[in-house]
């Protein structure tokens, strides 16, 4: 028996690994390191309904443990995904979760829509994009236009839907109360904190919109703290992430109470993160002579 | 981990970086790391082939900040994580070649000629070096070049005649790349340029280091480095 194996919306996975959304393509950018058929499940780059070329500027910014990023969701949109990306990401045997975004009720309606029409494993809404100017966290940072966009994106796709919370929220329980209402099957949580940074040379900030996104271990603290929090709170299952680097991260989160993990500026520092973080959770078993790692989610 | 074979200041603030064991084509690039993954800095540093041999690879790099002050401090004996290769590297064509560098940008460009020379030794080859304050690697440059160029605090993108013929390639500093697009396109020359960008990844997965081209986005690190500079938009 392998003991990480898990089920995640009725959706089996190998392990609790997720490759989070926007750190991981498509699936196929680091064959040259692994097989992504070896992990969990993986997140899809976030889709717009009509794509976008993302944001002007400096996009990378790196911070003490960290990494602020202004990518703005550039992406193929959601149907040149459906015939360029999804039979290659579809060929990888991990669970398929496509990320989606969207910058009005209306987008993230169509795009559900057209995404009824492939055979994904996990629907997993994007209400939480920082650096998009419309939309994007907006839906995630209000408790009745996240319960509505959950709530008709639900009635609509077929698919289990996940949704993916932001940590600027001002309650990020009550958020996560609110889109368990609406009908979530699950929660995943946290996208990354507003951030900035200002060249001082220059007298200006160094993002053209000002704010960013901040990744990586510097926000594992917090991010663990609001996933346990959650957690306690819901009776749905919870995604943990946030500055996951070693198989100890994963295991916090998975200790906090959530049922898998998803990974992301971890693989940038070294894309073999999620391998050894897999192989380290399965050592952990053996060593705690767990039969399943299930056995320790929620211990704290 | 790579085994650091050699670690030597070769001029003002540059160093070359031998590293065990390692393979790349020309204008392939690494992400180093001075240490494992935990410690800062987090990402790597994406850093040019400078040249390679059996016992691996060098590469030449100018310290400029956090992480190349680390590598600097290393010695001999120490390791570096080093991940990649990453990028398309150079284009061969049996044809005369003309490279364009400035300043640290000289440093991918070593290897190209040194494998030009081998593949296509009946053709000229040509070098034009631009440094602000002084020169380094010249006359490593000197051995794989048919002609040698350089030219310290004026503008090399003006020696370079960037006529038609040769392929150029050119790397160095975002409006030297500008200059040699712009004369490239007046003359009808063909030239491909070696970009530079902030990445996370290095792998084609995180889209921080799209670049704008004739055909929308392209990804430094996996559609480039290099590019012809008829499809990127600087
Ligand atoms: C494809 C490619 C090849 C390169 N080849 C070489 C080479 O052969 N030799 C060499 O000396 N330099 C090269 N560079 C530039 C080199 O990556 C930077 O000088 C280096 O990352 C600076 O790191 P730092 O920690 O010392 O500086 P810091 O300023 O402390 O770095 C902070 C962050 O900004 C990034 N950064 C800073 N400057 C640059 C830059 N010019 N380009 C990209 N990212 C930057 C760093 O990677 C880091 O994430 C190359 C860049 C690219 C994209
Ligand atoms: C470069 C980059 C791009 C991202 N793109 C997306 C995205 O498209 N959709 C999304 O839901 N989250 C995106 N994220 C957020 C990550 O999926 C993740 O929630 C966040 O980075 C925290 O996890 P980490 O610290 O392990 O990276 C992105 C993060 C980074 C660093
Ligand atoms: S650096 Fe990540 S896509 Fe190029």
């Amino acid at each position: 028996m392998n003991p990480l194996q898990t089920t995640l919306l009725g959706v089996n996975l190998k392990n609790p690994v997720i490759a989070a959304s926007g750190t991981f393509g498509f699936g196929a950018e680091y064959l040259q390191f692994f097989d992504p058929s070896m992990l969990g499940g993986i997140s899809s780059k976030g889709l717009t309904l009509n794509g976008s070329q993302g944001n002007e500027g400096v996009r990378i910014w790196e911070t003490p443990s960290g990494m602020l990023n202004s990518i703005g969701l550039e992406n193929p949109g959601v149907r040149r995904f459906i015939a360029e990306e999804y039979p290659k990401m579809r060929a990888i045997s991990a669970a398929m979760l496509v990320n989606l975004g969207g910058h009005s009720i209306e987008d993230y309606l169509e795009g559900a829509e057209l995404l009824n029409g492939v055979d994904l494993d996990i629907l997993e809404l994007n209400i939480s994009c920082p650096n998009v100017k419309s939309g994007g966290m907006a839906f995630g940072m209000d408790e009745d236009l996240a319960a509505e966009v959950v709530s008709r994106v639900k009635s609509l796709s077929r698919h289990p839907l996940l949704v993916k919370l932001t940590p600027n929220a001002p309650n990020i329980v009550s958020l996560a109360l609110a889109c368990e209402d609406a009908g979530a099957d699950g929660l995943s949580l946290v996208n990354t904190f507003l951030g900035m940074a200002i060249d001082i040379g220059q007298k200006k900030a160094v993002f053209r919109n000002v704010n960013a996104g901040l990744s990586g271990p510097a926000i594992l603290p917090i991010a663990l703290s609001m996933v346990h929090r959650v957690a306690k709170a819901v009776k749905i299952p919870v995604v943990g992430l946030g500055g996951i680097m070693t198989w100890r991260d994963a295991l916090s989160f998975l200790m906090a109470g959530a049922c898998a993990v998803q990974v992301g500026t971890a693989s940038f520092a070294d894309p073999l993160a999620m391998p050894q973080i897999i192989q380290g959770l399965r050592l952990y078993c053996q060593s705690e002579g767990l039969k399943n790692i299930a056995e320790i989610v929620g211990a704290v | 981990m790579a085994l650091i074979l050699s670690n030597e200041c070769v001029g003002e603030r540059v160093f070359l970086m031998k590293l065990q064991g390692l393979r790349a084509a020309p204008g392939q690039f690494y992400m180093l790391r001075p240490q494992e993954r935990l410690s800062a800095p987090l990402l790597g540093r994406p850093i040019s082939v400078f040249d390679a041999d059996e016992e691996g690879l060098s590469f030449l790099y100018h310290m400029v900040g956090q992480g190349t002050a680390l590598l600097a401090a290393k010695r001999a004996g120490e390791e570096v994580q080093a991940i990649g290769p990453f990028g398309n590297g150079f284009r061969f064509a049996d044809r005369d070649l003309s490279v364009i560098g400035g300043g640290i940008g000289i440093a991918p460009l070593y290897y190209l000629l040194k494998e030009w020379k081998r593949r296509f030794p009946a053709r000229k080859t040509e070098a034009f070096l631009g440094f602000s304050l002084e020169s380094f690697m010249v006359s490593a440059f000197e051995d794989v070049s048919g002609r040698c160029q350089v030219n310290i605090g004026g503008f090399v993108t003006e020696d370079a005649p960037l006529a038609p013929g040769p392929l150029h390639v050119a790397c160095g500093p975002l409006p030297m790349l500008r200059a040699a697009q712009k004369k490239a396109e007046g003359n009808g020359a063909e030239l491909d340029l070696s970009l530079e960008a902030r990445m996370a990844c290095g792998a084609g997965a995180c889209l921080g280091c799209s670049c704008a081209t004739v055909a929308g986005n392209r990804r430094v690190c996996k559609d480039g480095p290099v590019f012809s500079a008829r499809e990127v938009l600087l």
